[in-house]
């Protein structure tokens, strides 16, 4: 096995590239445990020298509990909608495009969600949500968006690999659609379920401009959106605003911990050499 | 007379047939539809209604509010000799053109190293690289906005360190698109990395072991074998940063919030000032058709000439 000697030159640069990608992240952390005088002085230094958590106790005291409930509320019931409603849709669209010619039709103005991107339809959409009631309310931020495209998607391409006779089998024991569906196919698309939710919680948890509009009362607003309200038309909070971006970060990260050998090392699992 | 009975029974067995198959199809067609049912309506509402209702606003003066009166093409008129639209338009696409190759080169370049069967640890590697994928656009925006800042930013400080002298990033417009461009290629590259790498990965070896008989060198190889044959690979990593690229929103108002001046104003915000901040919806809603029409465009080309993918 000479071909896989460790090469020390590209493991170098590897790891360099991986420390200079990562080091805007560690930057942002490490400044936001400065006191406020040590953020404003040169020189600057790697490391606080005065080490405080002052920032986040404040951030924490300004109503950010109630921004990270509502945004966790927000994400958690959003990706639950979503891997339910898409993973039936594109369960139905795969399963009877054999026996139902318009599925393809169907699957098509879905893709439309593709193609225009929401943000051009921000207007009406959002006079949409005021007619039905939702202006400040968080389900007026959950509704529009908990059908994606992707999502539909993924679950589609999925189904099609799976051979229609897991069906039909099921279908002459009597079966009903509905049961095949939840004790049978579904069961069979954990990895596809696991990526989604990871990818949905995600959108959820960073979503901005729907949020910036519908939410009006502060303790209404997600984190997003709170963090947007140290950015005044004269400047910027720092002290603040560091904390309160790396608070935002955690959720996202921890789950990302927990699931990531399914987005990183996916190659892991088709056969390459970790 | 035994023929007439049997091929009566054959036909009464075909009525039969088709009888059930027809409620066979009907019940696949119920349970279709229930199964769709979910998210074909949230899409109708928040979508396709909003869709149709972009139109409608468009061909009208509304206000958001109370005035609502159709003025027919008068929106689409005036947004022609909009010196704004076009500036914002303008600064959108330069944007999206000058960074698409870098969208493209980082990420591969990445994934190419990250493959290479010698190289050490690349599970931490990959995941550093993939961090700043998990942030939102906004605190991309504030992240690299806080290193850049001119007073009190790292780089300034390290510019200054060197003997120079520290760059104004938030006021010259030019640095100002250049600190925007750098925190959305920053967020964006370890996700197309990740699809980069899962494309190298499905190549075969054989192809570079018969290459490697034949004497090709390391750079015939990457492009005469690696590159060509991600083509499909690249053709979607075109498509979806072109899009992101162009909707660009979030990010800007974690760095300059549009400024200094206009000058990275993208034509998402352009649109979103003009309908919330000055309350004109249907003009708005005029300038969003026509965005909606040049995004599709844009897209439909880059699908036409890549031939979906397929080579």
């Amino acid at each position: 096995m000479k071909k896989n000697e460790p090469n020390y030159v590209q493991t170098g640069i590897g790891i360099i590239l991986g420390f200079f990608m990562a080091f805007p992240i560690f930057w942002l952390v490490l400044s936001s445990f400065k006191p406020t005088s040590e953020l404003f002085s040169y020189p600057l230094t790697l490391f606080p020298k005065d080490f405080t958590a002052e920032h986040y106790v404040n951030v924490l005291n300004n109503g950010f509990i109630t921004y990270i409930g509502n945004s966790l509320f927000l994400a958690i019931v959003g990706t639950t909608i979503t891997l339910i409603i898409s993973s039936m849709c594109g369960y139905a669209l795969a399963i009877y495009k054999g026996n139902i010619k318009f599925t393809n039709l169907v699957f098509g103005v879905f893709l439309l969600g593709t193609l225009i991107p929401g943000e051009t339809l921000i207007i009406p959409q959002f006079s949409v949500i005021s007619a039905l009631g939702l202006y400040n309310n968080i389900w007026g931020v959950i509704l529009p968006v908990v059908t994606t495209t992707t999502g539909i998607f993924m679950f589609r391409q999925f189904y099609l690999s799976v051979p229609m006779s897991f069906v039909e089998a099921a279908r002459i024991d009597g079966a009903s659609e509905f049961y095949i569906f939840t004790k049978i196919m579904l069961p069979l698309a954990k990895s596809t379920l696991i990526t989604l939710t990871i990818f949905s919680f995600m959108w959820r948890w960073n979503d901005f401009m729907l949020p910036l509009l519908v939410l009006a009362d502060q303790d209404r607003f997600t984190i997003q959106i709170a963090i947007r309200t140290y950015i005044g038309a004269t400047g910027i909070d720092w002290s603040s605003i560091l904390a309160a971006s790396v608070i935002s970060i955690i959720p996202i990260t921890a789950l990302f911990i927990v699931l990531q050998k399914y987005i990183v090392g996916s190659q892991v699992a088709t056969g390459e050499k970790g | 007379m035994q023929s007439k009975t049997w091929k009566l029974s054959i036909k009464a067995k075909e009525k039969n047939d088709a009888m059930n198959h027809n409620t066979i199809h009907k019940n696949l067609k119920r349970s279709f539809w229930m199964f769709i049912a979910p998210c074909a309506t949230l899409f109708t509402i928040f979508f396709l209604v909003p869709l149709a209702l972009n139109f409608f606003f468009s061909l009208t003066n509304y206000d958001g509010w109370k005035t609502m009166e159709f003025i027919g093409l008068q929106n689409y008129v005036n947004i022609l000799s909009d010196p704004q639209f076009y500036a914002a338009l303008r600064r959108t696409m330069t944007y999206a053109v000058l960074n698409l190759p870098f969208r493209i080169a980082i990420p591969l370049l990445f994934a190419m190293l990250l493959t290479s069967p010698k190289i050490k640890y690349r599970t931490i590697i990959r995941t550093l690289i993939y961090l700043p994928v998990l942030l939102s656009s906004l605190v991309v925006g504030i992240t690299i906005n806080w290193m850049f800042s001119q007073t009190h930013g790292l780089i300034n400080f390290i510019i200054e360190a060197l003997g120079g002298t520290g760059l104004e990033w938030g006021a010259n417009p030019i640095l100002a698109m250049i600190v925007v461009s750098i925190a959305s290629n920053w967020a964006a590259a370890g996700f197309f990395m990740i699809i980069y790498i899962g494309a190298i990965n499905n190549i075969s070896e054989d192809i570079y072991e018969a290459a490697s008989v034949d004497g090709v060198n390391g750079f015939q190889r990457f492009f005469k074998i690696t590159f060509p044959l991600l083509a499909p690979t690249t053709f979607l990593v075109i498509l979806l940063s072109t899009v992101n690229l162009l909707r660009e929103f979030a990010l800007v108002q974690g760095i300059t919030q549009g400024g200094p001046g206009t000058s990275t104003t993208f034509i998402v915000q352009y649109i979103f000032n003009t309908g919330f901040t000055q309350h004109r919806y249907g003009y708005a809603s005029a300038a969003a058709t026509i965005v909606m029409f040049i995004f599709a465009f844009i897209a439909f080309v880059q699908f036409k000439i890549s031939n979906g993918g397929d080579n």
